[in-house]
């Protein structure tokens, strides 16, 4: 008994923090009056008006007549932008924040515990890959869409940022699983899904298995069986379904499900030469691709233009390593990179490639923004910076017609800021995530476990 | 056993009966080295030692006399570091006897551990090194039990000899030492992706400093554990025990022998230098290659240098091609003094053509032959016995067609302390058998 | 109008670019004798080599008098410009292509072209009995992966025997220790080897079988499932057929003659026994076959199987028919690769041969065995222009490289090398510069007591 009252006071005070750090209001009919709204899509509205009803942006405008009973939000002194996209993120998996426990993936009960919800877990348990046959490191059947939880503490962070959308992957292993496209809020995982098919993550950092394959060219050729594997697997299914009795029954394989079921590849290319290795893979993959990292994108931006390469760029900056031995230096050519890193977005840009940008590597999601104003600082036109987190993404993903910009019909994703948003003063005062309005905590540490703390599990080395 | 013995003895019967060690070079063309070749004159060696070298000297009695007519005379060249004899197959930790386990070891002695029947002895000496000063310490790549800060005192040896102590030139010519480094490690050029993949994970540079100093503080403590030993029996303190490694310190704080320290880069030569000379003793340093702006002190610290092979790639991406082949003729430049070795048994033989390597790269011819042959002997404390060919010396002499730092030359005859020595060895002996092969 | 003069212009000079003389050279042509001449190079081939050429108006004249003009130098087996050098965790990696490893950032590139080394053979690592593919590429330095790919070059496979194979994963082979003994990986000991390549060309020959079955099938219009492609038997399957070369990284003269055999049995040819350091043994067996042998001039006692090793391996096998090529096996930086050309006079030194033999063990000869001699080997008329100029007899420990020519462009000249390290030094000092003052610039922004929890 005095078990389950202590039980139902941590409950209560649990939802009370809830509701006044997370939600705070949820009417169906809103309107932001009089604020600046940067549409992304279109010219900004020096003085305009966002209507939102149930979660859809149902007007927007210099002059738009504000529906009777609308909660109206005055707008003075606020500028209203699309809420912000993390292209290829991990937010709203709490194991990728380092933060769950391994049994909290098991989720709906009826999936088998994914190898990607406990790192390092399935490297223990798996038994040594002897060939492509063993599908090392290999869960394409698992789907972000299946392990996003609304308790992923880094949630609240991020829209804090800005950002009220993620396109988050599982990362563990070498086929990863597919990513989902989802929106920062809701109160289950089903509400936060937008899209559960935004492609499969591959990764050339070998983890989550032993033995084949061990070296980069290992990994390349075993990617290159297993889309091989895939393909014969659905000539054979089609075939046994015309003539049962004269082709043997093709072995159900869920990882060559999992194949054939994404849409696209994301595959890791921080360098020209990671570049070139990469779209010779995907010329022998005949699957649609996005390259994420693109860290020296400076010098790859007329091949990716040439290809119609589309890109989620790192924004983790390389920078001098703090510890680093004060007698050594480093190389003319990483010197460079470091140097030049930063004028990746304004090279894309300039060379018309299109882009979005990924928090990976990157501790806080405010962080985010500040890594792209160095962009700026280094000639990134503000106008591209904020495509590039907002429209580019929902392009990149197929996504435009419902995310990206401040559009009749859009989903009513915004963020409401008292000021530029590339300016390290600006406060974001709220945002609207599926027209769910939500004031940001004042910016205070992350606890512990908090995810934004200590490194996610996405770590440096997938940056690629 | 005693067939085996026999067997040894088979194997190793030198081409003249008998041991003799006086002879006579005639009408050769001489390199003494210490100065100008002197062309057309002859050497006479007599029990060992060159007894003279002039145009007109006659063999007297039934002393043997080589014809030299278009042949060269030079000193044996000598190797300032190799672990010959205690290392066979680097790969094979059963047959390597360098690097002994702890941290100081000043009381080893390489020379007990020589092998002499080591088949890298007549392999090496067939391309005219007749000296070697063998190592007890591991010099990378080896596989010995450890890698200490001191590891024993370097000997100098002739490659020739039924016994160590027949071969044994001089048992303490240095005591070998390896500067501590900071060793905070990590891949060049920063590729994240390669890091990740080999898991490098660095140290962080205060902890790996904070070691380096923790192991230079004690390598500080043991000498004033020396020192103060040292004091305590020349005063003939009472109930003083015997100390084997405090006693194997004595000579080295008396200046008597050197350290030789292992340090390639700037800042451990600094540091060593800096030692060194607050523990006042004398220093040779080895396996140099970064010295950065420490080489003007080198040169004018008169503290010598033995360099490791030429044959290595440059050190950092950014360095010039050629870094490894020019940086004797810079050392020279500035007027530092050194001498070769080849720091392992592989390629000892090899010796000549690393000092070689370096001439097209601006290091003077002369230096370079000084640089196997005499600076080896000064920078050992060995020069009035070894190192060229002079009267009085000992009869360490090769016998050429030519120039031995080019490769093409062959070596026509070895004398080690005047004694003729076999130019077979394993090689040619499977050479001339499997070449015969039907 | 303008544009067209600019174009005709353009279009003039190019011609003129495209034609350079070498002149008054000691030319070795390795193939066709050493002389004092020239040669002049069109579009990137030797169009003329001899003692007196037409040199036409325009040309860009290389003078050589008093040097020594020898073709590129060919490294038949290397690890350089690699960014990983063995998929070792199975003991059949044929599925894996070291081309796709290739960075053509790797200072090794420069190094080994500044060593006169023009055309290099990059393989595979020798951990497994079957590794995977290697690469053949010119130093053509400052090009991407695919402009470095000498892509006439017939596609190779590395095998491998002996220590490397048996210890890798394996402590029963003296390898380091794995758990359990169902992780060891098979072969553990020289029988083991022969029996992994004895099942891979099997398998291979099944496979062959299986898609001519299949063929056949679809011919006759039979409902009939095609053979799945397979990465690891393709390769193999090439091997069989003839049309990629074998590589074999080998020791001992037990285990040549092993291989020797199982070649016989499965009818392939033209093998590269490499390292091969017991060749003399068996050279009679090699040459019978008509293999050929690329190894090193005086390595040796490194490992037990090297024990017997000697430095007139390479004039025994030559003296008993077999086609030598010396080697570098770099890995890392190009160290042994840029003085191929002194090691090559070691096989003077050991074994008495000629100087032209020396120098064909590193031009002609691997070009044969690697089959690129068509193009790449010798200074012959129509052959690419991949030229070294030394300032002294290139077999002699005085000379050094002073240009080198790829296609007829010069990619390496020693003046220009030396005057750049000054300006070089200038901008990394001018970035590191601008890095402290950016950190110094940012530090108060980036260190907010707000962001890491402690």
């Amino acid at each position: 008994m005095r078990q389950t009252i202590r039980r139902l006071l941590v409950w209560v005070c649990g939802l009370m923090a809830w509701q006044t750090l997370g939600m705070a209001e949820t009417p169906g009919l809103v309107a932001i009056q009089d604020a600046r709204v940067v549409t992304v899509s279109g010219a900004v509205l020096e003085k305009g008006t966002v209507v939102i009803r149930n979660g859809i942006i149902t007007d927007v405008g210099a002059s738009v007549a504000v529906p009777k009973g609308a909660w109206i939000v005055d707008g003075k002194g606020l500028t209203v932008y699309p809420g912000l996209i993390d292209a290829l993120s991990t937010w709203g998996i709490p194991e990728a924040a380092g933060a769950a426990s391994a049994a909290g993936a098991t989720g709906r009960g009826a999936a088998p515990a994914p190898p990607s919800a406990a790192p390092g877990a399935a490297m223990a348990s798996a038994p040594r890959s002897w060939g492509p046959q063993d599908r090392p490191g290999t869960t394409s059947w698992v789907k972000a869409a299946d392990l996003v939880k609304p308790t992923d503490r880094r949630i609240e962070t991020a829209r804090g940022a800005g950002f009220t959308t993620a396109i988050t992957f599982p990362k563990q292993g070498l086929v990863a699983g597919q990513g989902a496209v989802v929106n920062l809020g809701g109160e289950s995982s089903g509400q936060m899904v937008v899209d559960p098919s935004a492609g499969l993550y591959l990764s050339m950092t070998p983890s989550g298995y032993s033995g084949y394959p061990s070296a980069p060219m290992g990994i390349l050729a075993y990617f290159r069986q297993l889309w091989i594997d895939a393909e014969y697997y659905k000539t054979a299914k089609a075939l046994y379904a015309q003539n049962p009795s004269a082709i043997p029954r093709p072995e159900y394989d869920r990882a060559l499900e999992g194949v054939l079921e994404a849409k696209r590849v994301m595959l890791p290319a921080a360098s020209p030469i990671a570049m070139e290795r990469m779209l010779k893979l995907a010329s022998e993959l005949k699957s649609p691709f996005i390259f994420y990292g693109v860290t020296q994108g400076y010098e790859m931006a007329d091949r990716l233009k040439q290809t119609a390469t589309p890109v989620i760029l790192n924004v983790k900056w390389p920078t001098r390593e703090r510890d680093a031995d004060p007698e050594r230096v480093d190389s003319l050519r990483t010197l460079e990179i470091r140097d030049k890193a930063p004028t990746s977005p304004a090279a894309l840009a300039a060379a018309g490639v299109k882009f979005a940008i990924s928090s990976d590597g990157i501790d806080t999601p405010r962080d985010v923004i500040r890594a792209l104003k160095k962009s700026i600082d280094v000639g990134l036109k503000k106008e591209d910076a904020l495509k590039a987190l907002t429209l580019n993404a929902a392009e990149i993903y197929g996504l435009a017609s419902r995310l990206g910009s401040i559009d009749k019909g859009k989903i009513a994703n915004l963020v409401v800021t008292d000021g530029d948003l590339f300016d390290d003063r600006t406060k974001v005062k709220f945002v609207f995530v599926d027209g769910v309005k939500y004031i940001p905590p004042p910016e205070t540490p992350a606890g512990p476990g908090g995810g934004f703390g200590g490194r996610p599990t996405a770590a440096p080395g997938e940056e690629n | 056993m005693k067939r085996g013995l026999i067997w040894l003895a088979a194997m190793t019967v030198p081409l003249l009966a008998a041991e003799s060690n006086s002879f006579l070079i005639r009408n050769a063309t001489v390199h003494p080295v210490s100065g100008p070749k002197i062309e057309n004159t002859s050497v006479l060696v007599m029990d060992g030692k060159i007894a003279d070298i002039g145009p007109k000297l006659a063999a007297k009695g039934k002393l043997k006399v080589i014809e030299g007519k278009g042949l060269h005379v030079y000193p044996g060249m000598i190797d300032a570091g190799s672990p010959i004899g205690l290392s066979e197959i680097s790969s094979i930790r059963e047959t390597v006897d360098t690097g002994e386990i702890g941290e100081f070891n000043p009381q080893l002695r390489a020379l007990v551990a020589v092998n002499p029947e080591s088949e890298s002895i007549p392999v090496t000496r067939a391309n005219g090194i007749t000296t070697v000063v063998a190592t007890p310490g591991n010099l990378g790549g080896g596989r010995g039990a450890s890698s200490s800060v001191i590891s024993g005192q370097m000997s100098m040896i002739h490659l020739n000899g039924w016994t160590w102590e027949e071969m044994e030139v001089k048992r303490n010519v240095g005591l070998q030492i390896t500067w501590p480094v900071i060793a905070s490690g990590g891949g060049r050029g920063g590729d994240p992706e390669m890091a990740a993949r080999f898991g490098i994970r660095r140290t962080p540079y205060a902890e790996a400093k904070k070691n380096q100093e923790a192991l230079v503080l004690k390598l500080r403590e043991f000498f004033e554990s020396a020192r103060r030993y040292q004091q305590a029996k020349a005063a003939g303190e009472p109930g003083l025990k015997p100390d084997l490694k405090m006693e194997a310190m004595i000579p080295v704080l008396e200046g008597k022998v050197a350290v030789v320290v292992f340090a390639s880069r700037e800042r451990e030569i600094r540091e060593a230098v800096q030692w060194a000379e607050k523990e006042k003793v004398k220093l040779v340093l080895a396996n140099v290659r970064r010295p950065g702006k420490m080489t003007t002190e080198l040169a004018s610290k008169k503290i010598p240098v033995v360099l490791g092979s030429t044959f290595t790639p440059p050190l950092e991406d950014d360095d010039p091609y050629d870094e490894p082949f020019s940086l004797p003729g810079e050392l020279a430049k500035a007027g530092v003094k050194f001498c070769f070795a080849s720091f392992g048994t592989q390629f000892a033989r090899n010796l000549p053509y690393e000092a070689a390597q370096a001439v097209p790269f601006g290091l003077p011819y002369e230096e370079a032959l000084k640089s196997v042959t005499l600076n080896t002997a000064e920078i050992f404390g060995v020069a009035d016995q070894f190192g060229s060919v002079d009267k009085g010396k000992v009869a360490d002499l090769i016998v050429t067609d030519g120039d031995p730092l080019e490769i093409q030359t062959q070596l026509k005859y070895m004398f080690v302390a005047g004694v003729q020595v076999d130019l077979e060895s394993k090689h040619t002996k499977l050479y001339k058998k499997y070449l015969a092969r039907p | 109008m303008k544009a067209l003069i600019g174009l005709l212009t353009m279009a003039g000079l190019c011609c003129a670019q495209n034609v350079t003389v070498i002149q008054n050279g000691i030319i070795h042509t390795v193939t066709k004798g050493t002389f004092t001449g020239s040669i002049v190079i069109r579009d990137g081939k030797i169009a003329e080599v001899g003692e007196k050429v037409m040199t036409p108006g325009g040309a860009k004249i290389v003078d050589a008098t008093g040097k020594h003009v020898m073709p590129g130098i060919i490294d038949a087996h290397t690890h350089i410009a690699l960014d990983s050098i063995n998929e070792g965790s199975i003991s059949v990696s044929s599925m894996v292509d070291i081309g796709q490893m290739l960075n053509p950032e790797s200072k090794s590139i420069y190094q080994a072209l500044a060593g006169g080394v023009t055309t290099a053979n990059t393989m595979h690592g020798s951990a497994n009995s079957i590794g995977g593919q290697n690469v053949v590429f010119k130093m053509r330095w400052g090009n991407n992966a695919d402009g470095l790919v000498f892509k006439e070059a017939k596609p190779s496979l590395k095998m491998a025997l002996g220590e490397n194979v048996k210890r890798s994963g394996n402590p029963q082979g003296g390898g380091f220790q794995m758990q359990g003994t169902q992780n060891l990986r098979y072969p553990g000991t020289r029988m083991g080897v022969e029996d992994v390549i004895r099942d891979a060309y099997t398998r291979a020959r099944e496979y062959q079988k299986e898609i001519k079955e299949y063929e056949a099938k679809k011919a006759k219009g039979e409902v009939a499932l095609p053979p799945k492609r397979d990465l690891q038997l393709e390769p193999l399957v090439e091997v069989l057929e003839g049309k990629r070369i074998v590589h074999a990284h080998c020791y001992r003269s037990d285990e040549i003659l092993m291989l020797l055999r199982v070649f016989d049995d499965f009818g392939i040819k033209g093998v590269v026994f490499q390292h091969v350091l017991e060749g003399y043994k068996v050279a009679k067996e090699i040459a019978a076959g008509g293999h050929s042998a690329s190894t090193f001039s005086d390595w040796w006692n490194y490992k037990i199987e090297a024990a017997d090793a000697i430095p007139y391996n390479a004039a025994i096998m030559q003296k008993k028919g077999v086609l030598v090529s010396l080697n570098s096996d770099d890995a890392g930086g190009a160290e042994l690769g840029r003085r191929l050309n002194t090691e090559a006079a070691k096989v003077m030194k050991y074994g008495g041969l000629t100087e032209e033999e020396a120098i064909a063990m590193i031009t002609i000869n691997p070009a044969r065995q690697m089959q690129i001699d068509k193009w790449v080997g010798s200074i012959e008329t129509g052959k690419d222009a991949d030229i070294v100029i030394y300032d002294k007899n290139p077999l002699s420990m005085y000379s050094k490289v002073e240009k080198v020519f790829i296609e007829g462009k010069q990619y390496f000249d020693r003046d220009s090398d030396v005057t750049a390290r000054p300006k070089t030094e200038a901008k990394k000092n001018g970035l590191i510069q601008k890095e402290k003052e950016t950190e110094k610039r940012n530090m108060p922004q980036t260190m907010p007591q707000t962001r890491r929890p402690s």
